[in-house]
């Protein structure tokens, strides 16, 4: 499902970078998930927390947040399941600046 | 207006940046860490200034976090009145009490909403730039109470204070302090001969030429009263206040300013007392001004355009 994201002009630049950032924070998950290194997860969920709504993606900020819980309550599965939809949601995100 | 950005996240500093940017704020600084930031400010400050003007700080960093890093800046002297704005993804409640606790003047929650940080950045460097003209305000009144008007050297009020706290440093520390005073040599023949304008100019350059033997933060040279001026030496013994002295009469006789009604000699002199005391509760500061007086008095006595001495602890 294509999901439609409108982001502010003046951020264009920034998105191409923020993407890739986005695929290194998919990879680290992947390897963390492997490793059952929950700290790494928990950082990672907390950063995208932070950023994702700033930029517009609102969608990021929430899976973020759960990836962080999923972290505290050492919830490998649910980890897991949360950074499946979000490298979904970045493969089929449509950016429309504004 | 120079803001700083410190914050472990790349994609947060750039979106930070973007949104100042664009909205004419042209001067961000970056830094990836605390320590990063702190490095930042302490060069500047090594510089002997910071431009500054505000400080976003990210909350949750590794190493050290921001509330560590806004308890070290309200430390430094220099850095304590930037302003912190503390940026945060976790609202909660005891992170916001230990970050106000620490000093920070407000926060603005991740993700960041253009509007909040905007409207933040505006109130925080407004309140900044209040501030730093009430600092301008005050420091320009402190130094109109404390100088003298005609000569621009200290005034007899910032002469009492620092006699007052090098009186007390002296006694903490069992330090000898030292006083001069000096006086111009038959002032009253130079006024009514050149007249009350000469005069003020004839002040003026003596002034300057006491000031001239004086320097760093433990020595004062202040206008006592008419044509007395006063050395204070918060760490200099007797001799080196007589070395002093010495200098300051040098300084004035070279002026080469003609007076010919002097019957030292042909131009502006100054007679020099010079006293020493160690501070303790049995002295008062007065006792060494009645003593660097005594020593004056001698120096008139004697021919006038040279140094006494008085020693009080070796009477």
């Amino acid at each position: 499902m294509k999901a439609r994201v409108k982001v502010d002009q003046e951020l264009a630049d920034l998105i191409p970078g923020f993407m890739d950032n986005r695929q290194s924070d998919i990879s680290c998950l992947t390897t963390a998930l492997q490793q059952g290194d929950f700290e790494t997860i928990r950082v990672i969920g907390h950063t995208l927390k932070g950023i994702g709504g700033g930029y517009g993606f609102s969608a990021i900020t929430d899976i973020g947040a759960a990836i962080e819980q999923a972290a505290k309550e050492q919830d490998i599965p649910k980890a897991s399941r949360l950074t499946e939809a979000l490298k979904n949601y970045l493969e089929n995100v449509e950016i429309v600046y504004e | 207006m120079s803001i700083l950005v410190v914050d472990d996240s790349s994609d947060s500093r750039a979106l930070i940046k973007v949104l100042l940017k664009e909205k004419g704020y042209s001067d961000i600084i970056l830094a990836e860490s605390a320590a990063k930031g702190l490095e930042f400010l302490m060069t500047q400050t090594a510089e002997g200034r910071c431009k500054v003007d505000l400080i976003l700080m990210d909350l949750v960093m590794p190493d050290m976090d921001g509330i560590e890093a806004c308890l070290k800046l309200k430390q430094d002297e220099m850095l304590k009145d930037i302003p912190i704005i503390m940026v945060t993804a976790s609202a909660e409640v005891e992170n916001l009490d230990r970050a106000f606790a620490a000093g920070a003047i407000d926060f603005i929650t991740k993700p960041l909403k253009k509007i909040e940080l905007l409207a933040r950045v505006r109130s925080v460097l407004k309140l900044k730039s209040e501030m730093d003209g009430r600092k301008a305000r005050e420091e320009e009144l402190r130094r109109l109470t404390s100088l003298d008007g005609l000569t621009g050297i200290a005034n007899r009020r910032w002469f009492d204070e620092f006699v007052d706290a090098a009186w007390r440093q002296g006694m903490r520390n069992k330090q000898v302090i030292s006083l001069l005073m000096l006086d111009i040599d038959c002032f009253k023949f130079f006024n009514d001969n050149y007249g009350h304008q000469a005069g003020d100019e004839c002040l003026k350059s003596v002034a300057r030429a006491i000031q001239s033997v004086v320097s760093g933060p433990f020595e004062l040279a202040a206008r006592y009263g008419g044509e007395e001026f006063a050395i204070v030496l918060a760490s200099s013994n007797l001799k080196n206040a007589a070395e002093v002295g010495e200098r300051a009469r040098l300084a004035v006789e070279s002026l080469n300013i003609p007076h010919s009604h002097s019957p030292v000699g042909a131009c502006i002199t100054v007679s020099v007392g010079a006293a020493s005391v160690v501070p303790s509760m049995e002295t008062t500061s007065k006792e060494l001004i009645k003593a660097a007086d005594d020593a004056l008095y001698s120096a008139k006595q004697n021919g006038r355009n040279r140094v006494c001495t008085y020693d009080i602890n070796n009477k």
